[in-house]
């Protein structure tokens, strides 16, 4: 079964939900580049090619109902109309939605090559601030030294993903509920049986098995240990005391697993009775197809959820007021009682000061195109992963920091 | 089965033989003698199962879906197919046979021919030694020293020169025990006819030991060829045909598609990455067929020659 | 620990040159006959100073790691970047995000004690068939055995690894560890140090087996063919004549193995269930290598803004180099004699 929903903020709904302030600069006059081509072109913009945009996507119907999108355009820059090819590495969640923007943008500009590369988050960040690359990809923000040790280095959020906690539990359907001290201590060894008691508190009715709990976690680094190690930290702070980040020293719990990327945790989850992994949402109809259970995650209200168009809104909604204009910000664990809590802003790293003239001005077409929720992210290069579109102010922030690159 | 075949390391000859002679009857020791070699037997089995499990299940998995389009349609996982990975793998393997060949050639011919004393030992020590890296070590160092300090980015060269470092211990190697084993007969005789040096190294003694030499080349390529860690982070890669460029364009190989491809959202991609293990080893397969051609053409020409 | 490569010293070796080329015979060869000692001696170079800049490279990576990290990086397990989100701290000169701590304790103990799981399989069965393959099978099929072996050696680790991860383990974990744990305790699975251990002896067996093979074949047949008229088996020939004859070359061919296992990476990183912390407690505990764990963490490494990170995995990456180093010129001095082998045998492939 397919659980999708056109898996998008629909970004008038975040319009509507904040920040009035954000429709103050939607005239934002980008600086077009050097190009023969002069002229910038805001293509998108009105609310009919964002409502078409919609229509459009593959599972129709959304809850993108609010027409007052007027104010959500993209700037979207021309490219140089020289030859150019923009190098991408990082992410390997990014990664699938490049390889569509490659296609699709080479489509509409055919002087515009452009190579993505799937190797990690840290190999994003890294080749970005040493220039050796045109674009970054990276699922973690930057933190606060990176600026100052790498001035005009910027993370400019492209997308919303999520992260779910999957299981493989044969027998039991529907969804369990889990929360984020019980989760801990699954990893840390502390409940070894699916039917211990702090599990069956959470679900009552529901007949767990007696089985062990095998802990999988990534045996790479990676921005998905990153997330759930924030979630942990911030959610179970009695039970988890590894702290956050790519790769972290992992308990060592007897058949504990590890397995390499997000596809490697579908596998070898879906091999393994008793197994409990957190995956990418791009991965959500292979974790299906794998026989995985989708846990309902407890908030910080306290609330149980999944991941879904709109308790990912809800999440991100209740983070937009926070963003600041590096755009560097956790959206882990936010206080609203519908959000899932488990969200992130998936990030292009861009080095403000580039190579050439013309590079800069593909780096920036490229990245508007892919930010404009008609074009690069409208739900035909989204739906497919399940990433969410970002909300129009954020789209703004994306935007200013767009303009600098040169 | 482990741990049986030392027992025989504290026996001495004469203990066997009294021990023999004591057991007149001989049928204990045939039995001893059956287990023995069954267990050589079993411990053949033990070493050919896994092999041919290893390649029946990846054919068996790669088959059923094999389009022949793959080995000419470029593309990333799931889209197309593997020429770029195929194109990129060939391309280091040129790269790798020019240049571990060329310096390979150069040290074993030194070392064989005019290196004497203790600096000839020395540099033979080097070069297997520095067989003894770690293949991950060299990438290691190939992504901080070319990638990052010399701004190569991921690309053509920092893969080949990594490559090449890992193949020039095999070509140097191969080169000179090849040039030491051609009959010392050969040279004198060179030499009694008064041929140049230059003449009798091309004509007699290089072309002598060429079977030798190519095998080492062959050994390089074949290392090369299944190599994941020392590219990883120096190739890097893209689904495009590689482009020319020396630097700063990531080249795409067929161990990162099963290495990475298998990870892919689509089954198209996890079929794509059981082609590439597919066409690795029917690669592997050419070499190898290569290298026993070029080995018994050698063991005929040396069985005719020496006699 | 910031050794020195062990190049030159102990391994030198003195091989007189060939007759004849370098006579200064042939005068009238020309500039190229005169060029050619001078320009193959220049290449003869290369080796040398690619291993130098390997270690040069590493060491002037690691040098502040090994400041920082002293003593301590080898009597404890961790891998902690640090909290890179909280700001770069120097201590001694060394820049480093506060809390940052490494040690490779485990990974060196998962290094060893997988490597040594693998050698004890792999030698046995390794010797046990070459012996067979000399002695017992008829010359076409002992060449079709010795192309197996190349076979194997060849296999890209990738996709060794892959069948490991998801054929070898799972069949493994559920037909044949629970009876072993039924002995020896622990909680099957499939990742971890008896599935490492057993890919990588997979992985070395045509090292072995193809060196003592070779090694066989040296053994006299004047001898093997006394043995057999003083009346005994051909077994029996094998333990009075043949292992004591090569005894040590099979020690130096289990090294050999040794140090390529020591080394693996890939394969191992598919199998090993990657635990940066502690110490393997049971047969079945998911470990991790130092090679395994560079391959798997240099992405996030590099997250690390101040470097650290990177120069801790060089430091890393050093001591494995050293380790194999070691090894290696150990095995080289013990089958200098045979180490003429063909095969391609490599390592961490």
């Amino acid at each position: 079964m397919h659980l999708a929903k056109p898996t998008r903020i629909a970004a008038a709904v975040a319009v509507a939900a904040l920040a009035l302030g954000a429709c103050g600069s939607s005239t934002s006059s980008p600086s077009s580049g050097t190009g023969a081509s002069g002229s910038s072109t805001t293509t998108s913009g009105a609310s009919a090619s964002g409502a078409s945009a919609t229509g459009t996507s593959a599972s129709g119907t959304s809850g993108s109902t609010s027409g007052a999108s007027g104010s959500t355009a993209a700037t979207v820059y021309s490219p140089p109309s020289a030859t150019v090819n923009v190098s991408e590495t990082g992410s390997t969640l990014l990664y699938p939605l490049f390889q569509e923007w490659q296609k699709g943008y080479h489509a509409l500009h055919g002087n515009v090559s452009i190579t993505p590369q799937g190797t990690g988050s840290g190999t994003g960040i890294s080749d970005a601030e040493a220039k050796t690359i045109d674009i970054g990809a990276s699922d973690a923000y930057l933190p606060s030294s990176a600026f100052s040790q790498y001035p005009g280095i910027e993370n400019i959020p492209l997308a919303i993903s999520a992260q779910m906690i999957n299981y493989n539990l044969p027998g039991v359907s529907g969804h369990l509920k889990l929360s984020p001290t019980v989760i801990a201590k699954m990893f840390y060894g502390q409940i070894t049986k699916w039917n211990d008691p702090a599990v069956k508190a959470l679900n009552p009715g529901v007949k767990l098995p007696d089985l062990k709990v095998v802990p999988l976690h990534r045996s790479d680094g990676s921005g998905d240990t990153f997330l759930f190690s924030t979630y942990m930290t911030d959610g179970a702070p009695s039970v988890w005391k590894l702290s956050y980040n790519t790769t972290i020293s992992w308990p060592n719990v007897p058949g504990a697993l590890s397995a390499e990327g997000n596809g490697g945790m579908v596998t070898t989850c879906g091999q393994t009775k008793g197994c409990i992994a957190y995956i990418g949402i791009s991965y959500r109809s292979e974790t299906q197809k794998a026989g995985l259970g989708e846990a309902m995650v407890q908030n910080k209200a306290g609330n149980f959820v999944l991941p879904s168009t709109s308790t990912i809104e809800a999440e991100a909604s209740s983070f937009i007021s926070q963003t600041p204009k590096d755009e560097s910000l956790s959206l882990i664990y936010g206080p609203g009682s519908d959000s899932y809590p488990i969200i992130n802003y998936e990030y292009a790293i861009v080095n403000t000061k580039m190579q050439s003239a013309s590079a800069a001005q593909a780096v920036k077409a490229l990245l508007s195109w892919g930010l404009d929720p008609s074009n690069g992210s409208s739900g035909t290069y989204l739906d497919p992963i399940n990433f969410n579109p970002l909300p129009a102010s954020v789209i703004k922030l994306s935007d200013a920091q767009i303009a600098k690159i040169s | 089965m482990a741990g049986v075949s030392l027992e025989a390391q504290g026996a001495t000859p004469d203990d066997l033989l009294t021990d023999a002679a004591g057991r007149a009857a001989g049928r204990g020791r045939r039995i001893v003698d059956g287990v023995g070699w069954g267990l050589g037997y079993l411990a053949l089995v033990a070493i050919a199962g896994p092999v041919v499990w290893v390649l029946a299940g990846v054919f068996a998995r790669a088959l059923p879906h094999w389009q022949w389009k793959v080995l000419w349609t470029t593309g990333a996982a799931g889209t197309g197919g593997l020429l770029n990975e195929i194109v990129g793998s060939l391309l280091l393997l040129l790269g790798v046979a020019i240049l571990a060949g060329a310096v390979g050639l150069g040290t074993g011919i030194y070392l064989a021919e005019y290196s004497k004393g203790r600096l000839g030992g020395f540099l033979r020590t080097a070069s297997e030694v520095l067989a003894g890296i770690p293949s991950i070590v060299l990438g290691y160092v190939g992504y901080i020293a070319f990638v990052v300090t010399f701004h190569w980015s991921f690309s053509l060269l920092a893969g080949l020169i990594t490559l090449t470092l890992m193949g020039i211990p095999y070509t140097a190697k191969s080169t000179e025990l090849a040039l030491r084993q051609v009959p010392t007969g050969y040279r004198e005789g060179a030499d009694a006819l008064g041929m140049p040096a230059m003449h009798a190294l091309r004509h007699i003694t290089l072309r002598t030991a060429l079977p030798g030499i190519a095998t080492g080349l062959l050994v390089a390529l074949a290392l090369s060829l299944g190599e994941t860690a020392p590219l990883l982070y120096t190739a890097g890669f893209t689904s495009s045909l590689p482009s020319l460029q020396l630097t700063h364009a990531p080249v795409a190989y067929l161990t990162y598609a099963v290495w990475t491809f298998y990870n892919q959202p689509s089954p198209q991609a996890v079929d794509l990455s059981y082609d590439a293990a597919v066409i690795l080893v029917v690669l592997l397969l050419i070499i190898l067929v290569v290298s026993r051609l070029v080995v018994g053409r050698s063991q005929r020409y040396s069985e005719t020659g020496g006699r | 620990m910031s050794a020195e490569p062990p190049v030159g010293g102990s391994t030198l070796q003195e091989e007189p040159p060939l007759p004849a080329l370098h006579s200064g015979r042939g005068g009238g060869s020309g500039p190229v006959a005169r060029l050619l000692p001078r320009v193959t001696g220049g290449i003869a170079f290369v080796p040398l100073v690619g291993l130098a800049f390997i270690v040069g490279v590493l060491l002037v990576e690691a040098l502040p790691a090994l400041r920082y990290n002293g003593w301590h990086f080898f009597t404890h397990t961790d891998f902690s970047l640090g909290n890179s989100y909280g700001g770069i701290v120097t201590s001694d000169g060394v820049k480093h995000p506060q809390g940052a701590d490494y040690g490779i304790l485990g990974w060196i103990v998962g290094t060893v004690l997988s490597t040594a799981i693998a050698a004890v399989i792999a030698v046995p069965v390794s010797v046990f068939a070459a012996l067979v393959i000399v002695f017992k099978l008829p010359r076409r099929l002992s060449t079709g055995i010795g192309f197996v072996l190349e076979l194997l050696a060849g296999i890209p680790s990738v996709v060794i690894g892959l069948w490991g991860a998801l054929t070898l383990g799972p069949f493994l974990a559920a037909h044949v560890y629970p009876a072993i744990s039924a002995v020896v305790g622990g909680t099957p699975s499939r990742q971890g140090l008896l599935t490492s251990g057993l890919v990588l002896a997979m992985m070395i067996v045509p090292i072995v087996a193809a060196t003592t093979r070779d090694l066989f074949r040296t053994v006299p047949s004047l001898q093997r063919d006394g043995a057999t008229a003083l009346g005994l088996t051909d077994w029996e020939v094998v333990r009075a004549v043949t292992l004591p004859w090569v005894s040590s070359g099979i020690v130096g061919a289990a090294v050999l193995g040794i140090a390529r296992a020591l080394g693996e990476t890939m394969a191992v990183a598919m199998v090993s269930g990657v635990i940066l912390s502690g110490s393997p407690s049971s047969l079945f505990a998911p470990i991790t290598t130092i090679a395994a764990t560079i391959v798997t963490q240099l992405d996030s490494a590099l997250t690390d803004s101040s470097g650290f990170a990177v120069r801790s995995l060089a430091e890393a990456a050093l001591v494995l180099a050293v380790i194999t180093l070691l090894v290696n010129v150990l095995a080289r001095l013990l089958v200098r004699r045979v180490a003429a082998t063909g095969l391609p045998v490599g390592r961490g492939v």
